[in-house]
């Protein structure tokens, strides 16, 4: 239904936000020799784009939770559409940082963030698949480059930004296409979304449906509700008893033929947990209580660890074939057969995810560790067969941890707090991003090889599953607290 | 090989040095340039120079030393003045625009000049003729600019910028097209309508299910 719709639009989000920030290669060419500036002052409108996709991303959570995801992300297309046009009249370096660089990169978290809860929200059995469908995206970048050359070619810059525009501004319609959830709907979405496992019972009706997949999804997902919803499910039941007739009422499909208080509360409570979700939390809009748990501390070192590993090497892989001799033609290939392999794997690894066969966060460390093992290994790889193995082997594993990344954040805190959590850590990711490049850079200055840059990035893809060992002792704390 | 570039007018010596493993009996070196060979050799240890006066562009071009041996192997110097960098690609301007060009040179030459093509005829830009057209300034020694104001498609075509060394002259030509405003508005013009239509599209779809809703 719906959710496939909105799978679309993350995809576009993607295609569109990671091609823009990576054919700015292109355009620092031109605007170095139009628009002058030194290559350092260009350079920092990329950084400035990249980097507020980021940190701009708890602003844009509030904005989120204030506005809704669909205002949020058309305000973010505008916002993206809007720069792009404004900076065809550019004339120099500091308008062309503030329309491109502060414009575009607020625009891009904010469609980014908006895209993500919202895939998260609505396809809660397969978000797997649906994230590594949608970060599948960027793998189609390849073909923006030399496009935007041919673009570039024919009109200059300023055509170009001006095209661009409108090509941004097709994030409108597809961003129309978040509907938002109420609760009579998202009753009947998760059914449509977890279809596959309410087969199992095919004679219930509508309202029952909902009750018995409900009793059934939470025995079996004991271990992994996050205790924020365990605990809102033991507040509905309270709640359902006071409020018996009223519920009745509310319900949209209402049982004909099964009258029976047992279907009928197992609605209830469905709805109920939904509900009570809206009366519990008027959470304050600046939420800062994702600072306060050892949850997010967890993610966040592992998400900012392996952000850095993943950037890294795919900045240096091809500097590193031309140190050991190889063409710049053999260079691309490798990058284009890293970005084919990574597409596939992210689909596979999220595919294997949505299967459940163990806690989604295993996968994402088995994956952590083997990226870990594969960069450390990596400066072994002095020949062309060897690097190309090695390229193959470190795009499996960073496609299988980067689809699983939306994935076990929702697994570990719910969707509910999604906004505030997915805000900060990318917040966080976001400083690790300005500081990853540059330093891969030093390093290389300083000892002048690029093997240490791989090793850089294998010791920190090691150290990023670390955190998670802790996690199970986090869930008990937080259980403790919670129990207090 | 090797190339040389040379701006002003110096003396310059060209040695050839044998690599001492090479087991020449007898070698012979001769230098020549062209067809002529140079009588002028200084012979030392292992290596073979001459000196070059160099005052006008008569004296540049390629030189090279010739050993003779069993085989004949050959080492050769071009000397030439400084080649001039510029924009390689056509540069893009619109209309009503101005137009930024730079010429850049290793040394300092005597004198910049501006040409451009106007039929088939090449014309020296004049600034002091066109003052609100076209405007020339020597960014610093070794960079010359040339802007052009208020495009209008005639301006389109080849230009080149001249420079004067006392042992030559070098050049660089670079294109210059101007495009009107309308033509990269076109295409976004129909990726407008295309989202207005998608837009509307959406919007009409969400108003029609409310309304069946209700």
């Amino acid at each position: 239904g719906w959710a496939w719709a909105v799978v679309l639009h993350f995809f576009l989000v993607n295609v569109l936000v990671m091609g823009m920030l990576k054919t700015f290669g292109i355009f620092f060419v031109a605007f170095r020799e139009e628009v002058g500036g030194s290559s350092e002052q260009v350079s920092w409108i990329g950084s400035i784009m990249s980097s507020l996709r980021f940190l701009g991303a708890p602003l844009v959570s509030i904005v989120c939770r204030g506005l809704g995801e669909r205002p949020t992300s058309l305000l973010g297309a505008g916002l993206v559409a809007g720069g792009c046009l404004v900076s065809t009249q550019a004339t120099s370096v500091p308008f062309l940082c503030i329309s491109m660089g502060l414009l575009l990169g607020l625009g891009f978290s904010c469609l980014y963030q908006a895209a993500a809860v919202m895939t998260a929200k609505r396809c809660r059995a397969r978000l797997g698949f649906s994230n590594a469908l949608a970060r599948s995206g960027m793998g189609l970048t390849f073909l923006m480059a030399p496009f935007t050359q041919l673009l570039l070619d024919f009109y200059g810059w300023q055509g170009t930004l001006l095209i661009f525009g409108g090509i941004m501004l097709n994030l409108v319609p597809s961003s129309l296409l978040l509907r938002p959830i109420s609760t009579r709907h998202s009753s009947a979405k998760t059914q449509g979304c977890e279809s596959p496992m309410a087969q199992k019972d095919p004679e219930t009706p509508d309202g029952g449906l909902d009750g018995t997949t409900d009793r059934e999804l939470h025995p079996h997902k004991a271990q992994e509700l996050p205790t924020t919803e365990r605990l809102l499910m033991s507040h509905g039941k309270d709640v359902s008893d006071p409020t018996n007739p009223s519920a009745l009422g509310k319900l949209e499909k209402p049982t004909p033929d099964r009258s029976s208080p047992e279907t009928a509360t197992g609605a209830k409570r469905s709805n109920k947990p939904l509900s009570a979700t809206k009366k519990e939390t008027p959470q304050p809009l600046l939420d800062l209580s994702p600072l306060k748990d050892p949850v997010f501390f967890i993610f966040t070192w592992s998400f900012l660890f392996s952000h850095l590993a993943y950037f890294v090497p795919f900045f240096h892989l091809v500097a590193r074939a031309r140190t050991l001799g190889m063409s710049s033609m053999d260079g691309s290939y490798l990058i284009s057969v890293a970005g084919i392999t990574e597409m596939l794997s992210q689909l596979l690894s999220g595919w294997v995810a949505d299967q459940n066969w163990t806690k989604k966060y295993h996968f994402h460390v088995t994956y952590l560790v083997l990226s870990g093992l594969t960069n450390l290994l990596g400066p072994l790889a002095t020949t062309f067969p060897l690097l190309l193995a090695y390229t193959v082997a470190f795009s499996v594993s960073c496609g299988g941890f980067m689809a699983l990344v939306l994935p076990v954040l929702v697994d570990l805190v719910g969707v509910e707090k999604l906004h505030s959590y997915l805000g900060f850590a990318a917040f966080f990711a976001g400083i690790a991003a300005i500081g990853g490049p540059p330093l891969a850079g030093w390093l290389y200055d300083y000892t002048q090889t690029y093997a240490c840059s791989f090793l850089l990035a294998g010791a920190c893809a090691l150290l990023s599953p670390l955190s998670f060992c802790l996690e199970p002792w986090a869930q008990r704390w937080k259980l403790k607290r919670a129990r207090l | 090989e090797r190339n040389i570039s040379l701006a002003n007018a110096t003396t310059v010596e060209l040695s050839c040095k044998l690599d001492p493993n090479f087991h020449l009996r007898n070698p012979q070196v001769t230098w020549k340039r062209g067809n002529e060979t140079i009588s002028h050799t200084t012979k030392a240890e292992n290596s073979w120079s001459i000196k070059l006066v160099i005052v006008d562009s008569s004296k540049m071009g390629s030189y090279s030393c010739i050993v003779k041996g069993d085989e004949e192997i050959r080492a050769t110097f071009y000397l030439h003045v400084p080649k001039i960098e510029a924009r390689e690609k056509p540069i893009i301007t619109y209309e009503k625009d101005t137009a930024v060009m730079v010429c850049k040179s290793d040394s300092t030459p005597m004198t910049w000049t501006w040409y451009m093509m106007r039929g088939n005829n090449p014309v020296i830009i004049n600034e002091s003729l066109w003052t609100d057209k076209y405007l020339i300034s020597r960014l610093s020694a070794n960079v010359t600019r040339l802007r052009i104001l208020k495009l209008t498609k005639e301006d389109a075509g080849v230009y080149w910028c001249e420079a004067v060394f006392q042992l030559g002259e070098s050049e660089r030509k670079m294109e210059l097209k101007v495009l009107s405003i309308m033509a990269p508005l076109k295409p976004f013009i129909a990726i407008v309508a295309e989202v207005i239509i998608l837009v509307t599209t959406i919007i009409l779809y969400e108003v029609y299910s409310k309304r069946k809703g209700k």
